[in-house]
C-alpha cells in the first residue's frame, strides 16, 4: 500500500490540488480586482472594501499553499468524470426550465423538464413519462400553491 | 432545578397541543423519508421545506424542521444497513457493519439497535440541551462585538480543524463562503457590493439556494445515472428483536456515542458526520476484538448511530443560546425563526420561553415518535427504496427548483442554486468540504459587523480584542488550534483524522 502511494506521489503529471489551488488563486485575484471600486478605509476604520480584500488575499494565500502541498494529491487525470456529461445535460435542462419558469408558468415548465429528463435522458416509455410528469407538476402545484399558499408563476395560459 | 422543571412543563403544554404534535409527527415522517433518499440529506430537506413554514406559527415551524432534521438522521441508517447506501453523509460508518450484519441475516437487530441507540442518544442530548443552553445564554449576555468577533473566528477555525478533509481546503472554502457573504448592502456604510446592478442581490446571497445547490443538486449530479439499487430486505417485526448478547454489546457504544456525539455537536462544523467517524474509531480502538469491525459488529452500528443523533441535538445548543449556527443546517433553521421576526441570541430563551421550552419538549416527543414510527413501520418505509432512482432523481431536481423559487419568488435564487450545484459537483471531485461555504456565508455579515463595531467602540484600537477576558480566551483557543493544525505539517506526523479513518485519498 505504502509503496503504491509513494510511487503514485512520484508519478509525473498535473495534480488535482495544483489545479484547484490555481483556480482559487484566480478567483481571489478576480475578487480583488472587482473590489477596487469600494473604499478601503484605514486600519483603524475599515471601509466596505477592506474585509473583501483581506478575504481575497487570505484565499489567494490558501490557494498557493494548496498548490505547494499538492504533490501528494491524486493525479488530475485519475479523477473520474464519467457522470459529468449527464450532469451537464441535467444542469442545462434545469437552466432552460428556470429561464421559462416565469414565462410559461410553473406547471408547464415542470412538465417540460420532467419529460426531457425521463423521456430523453432516462429513455423511459412515453406513458409513464407523461403520467409522472403531469402527476408531479399538478400534484406539487396543489400541495404548495393550493394547500401551503406558496405563490407559483402561472404564465400566460394560467398553467 | 425547580425552574427547569417548571419551564419544561410549560414546554410540554406547548408541545402537546394537537397542531404541534401533528407537525412533529409530520416532520419525523418527512425526515425519515428524506434521510432514506440518496440525494436528499437533512439540509436539502429542511431547505426545501422552509417556504412551507412561512405561514406557520414559529413554534410549529421550528418543531417541523427539527423533526425533519432528526428524522433524517434516523432515516439515513435504514438504507445504510439494508442496502449499503448512506441516505446522508452521517450514515457512512453505519454502512460498514450494518450492511455486513444484513448479509449475515441480522438486518432486523441492526435496525432495532440503530433505532434504540438513536432514541437513547436523542433523549440524553435533549436533557443536556435543556440544562446547558439556558446557562450558556445567561453567560452570553456579557458578549459584545469583540466577544462575537472572537467567537466567530474561533468557530471558523474549529470548523476547519474538525472538518473531515484537509484543513487548508476547509479554510479556503470558509473564505469562499465569507466572500459570498460580502455580496449585498454593507450594513455599516450602505455600499452595495458585488451585486452588479441586480436588485435581487442587494439583500445578499441567500443560504437556501446555496445550501440546496451545494448539498442537494451536486449530490444528484454525482449520482444520476447510477445503477439501480439491489433488492431490499424487509425484516418483519419479530426479526427486529436483538439477542441478549447484541443488547449487552450495544450498551457501552450507545452510552459513549451519546456523550461524544453531544459534545462534538456543540462544536462548529459537520458535527453529525464527524461524530459518527469518531465514535466508530473509538469503539474499534477500545474493543477487545477489533477484527470483528467491518464484519458485522453490532458496536459499529450502535456507536455511530447514537453519536450522529446526539450531535444533531447538540448543534442546537449554540444556535438557541448564542444565536450562532454551527453548521448549514442550523443556519437554515435560524433563517426559519428570523422569518417570523424573532431575533435569535441569548435573549431568546427569556423573551420567547414558549418557543424554547416548547421546542425542547417537542424533541422529547419527537424521539418517542421516531422510535414508535420506525421500528414497526420500517417494512413500509423501505418500499420507497423500490422506486427506481431514474424516476426519483428528476422529481428531486424539480423539488429543488420549486423549493428554492418559493423562498423568495425569485428566479435569481434558482440561478444561484444551479451555479452552486455545478460548483459543488466540481469541488466534491477535488475533495473539498462544502459545509464551510454555507457556514461562512451565514457568519460573514455578523463577523464583519462585529469587527468594525469593535473598532468603532475602541476608536480604532485593535487592543480591544486583547483587553476583554472572554475575547482573549477565545482567541487563545483559536491560536492553540492553529498550532495543533500546524504540528503534523511541521513534524510530518498524522493528525486526528488518521486515527478515525478520515484521511484524504492519497496520490495514485
Amino acid at each position: 500500500m505504502n509503496d503504491s502511494v509513494s510511487a503514485g506521489a512520484h508519478a509525473r503529471g498535473m495534480r488535482g490540488d495544483h489545479v484547484a489551488g490555481a483556480v482559487l488563486m484566480a478567483f481571489s485575484a478576480l475578487v480583488a480586482w472587482e473590489n477596487r471600486s469600494y473604499p478601503l478605509g484605514s486600519l483603524a476604520s475599515p471601509g466596505p472594501g477592506s474585509v473583501p480584500l483581506m478575504l481575497a488575499l487570505i484565499l489567494g494565500g490558501l490557494g498557493l499553499l494548496i498548490i505547494v502541498r499538492g504533490a501528494a494529491s491524486p493525479l488530475l487525470n485519475s479523477i473520474e468524470w464519467s457522470e459529468a456529461r449527464r450532469g451537464f445535460v441535467l444542469l442545462l435542462a434545469c437552466g432552460v426550465a428556470t429561464f421559462v419558469l416565469e414565462r410559461i408558468g410553473y406547471r408547464l415548465s415542470m412538465i417540460a423538464l420532467l419529460v426531457f429528463m425521463l423521456g430523453v435522458v432516462e429513455r423511459k416509455k412515453p406513458l409513464p413519462t407523461a403520467l409522472v410528469s403531469i402527476g408531479f407538476a399538478y400534484g406539487s402545484y396543489f400541495m404548495f400553491a393550493t394547500l401551503l399558499k406558496v405563490q407559483l408563476p402561472l404564465g400566460p395560459w394560467g398553467l | 432545578m425547580d425552574g427547569v422543571f417548571g419551564n419544561l412543563m410549560l414546554g410540554f403544554s406547548v408541545a402537546m397541543q394537537p397542531s404541534v404534535l401533528a407537525y412533529a409527527f409530520a416532520g419525523c415522517v418527512i425526515g425519515t423519508l428524506v434521510g432514506m433518499l440518496p440525494g436528499l440529506g437533512p439540509l436539502a430537506g429542511i431547505s426545501l421545506l422552509l417556504p412551507a413554514t412561512f405561514g406557520l406559527d414559529p413554534i410549529v415551524a421550528i418543531v417541523l424542521l427539527a423533526g425533519v432534521y432528526y428524522g433524517a438522521m434516523y432515516g439515513g441508517s435504514t438504507t445504510s444497513i439494508l442496502m449499503r447506501i448512506p441516505g446522508e453523509a452521517a450514515s457512512v460508518m453505519t454502512c460498514i457493519d450494518g450492511y455486513a450484519m444484513t448479509q449475515r441475516g441480522r438486518a432486523g437487530p441492526a435496525l432495532a439497535i440503530a433505532a434504540i441507540g438513536s432514541f437513547v442518544a436523542g433523549t440524553f442530548s435533549v436533557v443536556a440541551l435543556m440544562l446547558l443552553a439556558p446557562t450558556l445564554a445567561t453567560f452570553a449576555l456579557r458578549f459584545g462585538p469583540p466577544e462575537y468577533t472572537a467567537l466567530l473566528t474561533m468557530g471558523l477555525l474549529v470548523l476547519s480543524y474538525m472538518s473531515g478533509g484537509s484543513m487548508l481546503k476547509t479554510l479556503a472554502m470558509a473564505a469562499v463562503g465569507l466572500l459570498l457573504g460580502m455580496v449585498g448592502i454593507d450594513a455599516m456604510s450602505g455600499y452595495t457590493r458585488f451585486s452588479y446592478g441586480m436588485t435581487e442581490l442587494a439583500d445578499g446571497v441567500g443560504i437556501v439556494p446555496v445550501a440546496v445547490g451545494l448539498f442537494g443538486l451536486s449530490e444528484i449530479l454525482m449520482t444520476a445515472g447510477q445503477a439501480s439499487p439491489p433488492p431490499v430486505q424487509q425484516p418483519t417485526l419479530r426479526q427486529l428483536i436483538p439477542s441478549a448478547e447484541e443488547m449487552r454489546l450495544s450498551i457501552g457504544p450507545i452510552t459513549r456515542g451519546s456523550v461524544v456525539g453531544f459534545l462534538i455537536g456543540i462544536i462548529p462544523g459537520a458535527a453529525h458526520i464527524i461524530s459518527s467517524f469518531v465514535s466508530y474509531g473509538m469503539e474499534r480502538r477500545i474493543s477487545n476484538h477489533p477484527e470483528r469491525f467491518g464484519n458485522g459488529a453490532i458496536e459499529g452500528v450502535a456507536g455511530p448511530e447514537s453519536a450522529n443523533n446526539a450531535a444533531a441535538t447538540g448543534a442546537f445548543v449554540p444556535m438557541l443560546a448564542l444565536g450562532v449556527p454551527t453548521g448549514p443546517i442550523t443556519a437554515v433553521m435560524l433563517a426559519a425563526i428570523m422569518v417570523h421576526g424573532i431575533a435569535p441570541g441569548p435573549m431568546l430563551i427569556t423573551e420567547q420561553p414558549q418557543l424554547f421550552w416548547g421546542f425542547v419538549a417537542s424533541m422529547y416527543v419527537g424521539n418517542v415518535v421516531l422510535l414508535v414510527l420506525n421500528l414497526p413501520l420500517v417494512g413500509i418505509f423501505v418500499n420507497l427504496l423500490r422506486i427506481p432512482y431514474s424516476y426519483l432523481y428528476p422529481a428531486i431536481l424539480c423539488f429543488c427548483v420549486l423549493g428554492v423559487y418559493s423562498v423568495g419568488n425569485s428566479v435569481v435564487d434558482v440561478w444561484i442554486m444551479l451555479a452552486m450545484g455545478g460548483v459543488g459537483y466540481v469541488l466534491r471531485k477535488f475533495h473539498f468540504d462544502l459545509a464551510p461555504v454555507a457556514l461562512g456565508l451565514v457568519l460573514s455579515p455578523l463577523l464583519e459587523l462585529s469587527v468594525r463595531q469593535s473598532l468603532a467602540m475602541s476608536g480604532g484600537s485593535y487592543g480591544i480584542f486583547l483587553d476583554r477576558p472572554i475575547a482573549i480566551t477565545m482567541f487563545g483557543a483559536a491560536f492553540v488550534l492553529i498550532l495543533l493544525a500546524l504540528k503534523p505539517l511541521i513534524f510530518k506526523g498524522k493528525d486526528w483524522r488518521h486515527d478515525v479513518g478520515l484521511d484524504e485519498p492519497a496520490a495514485e
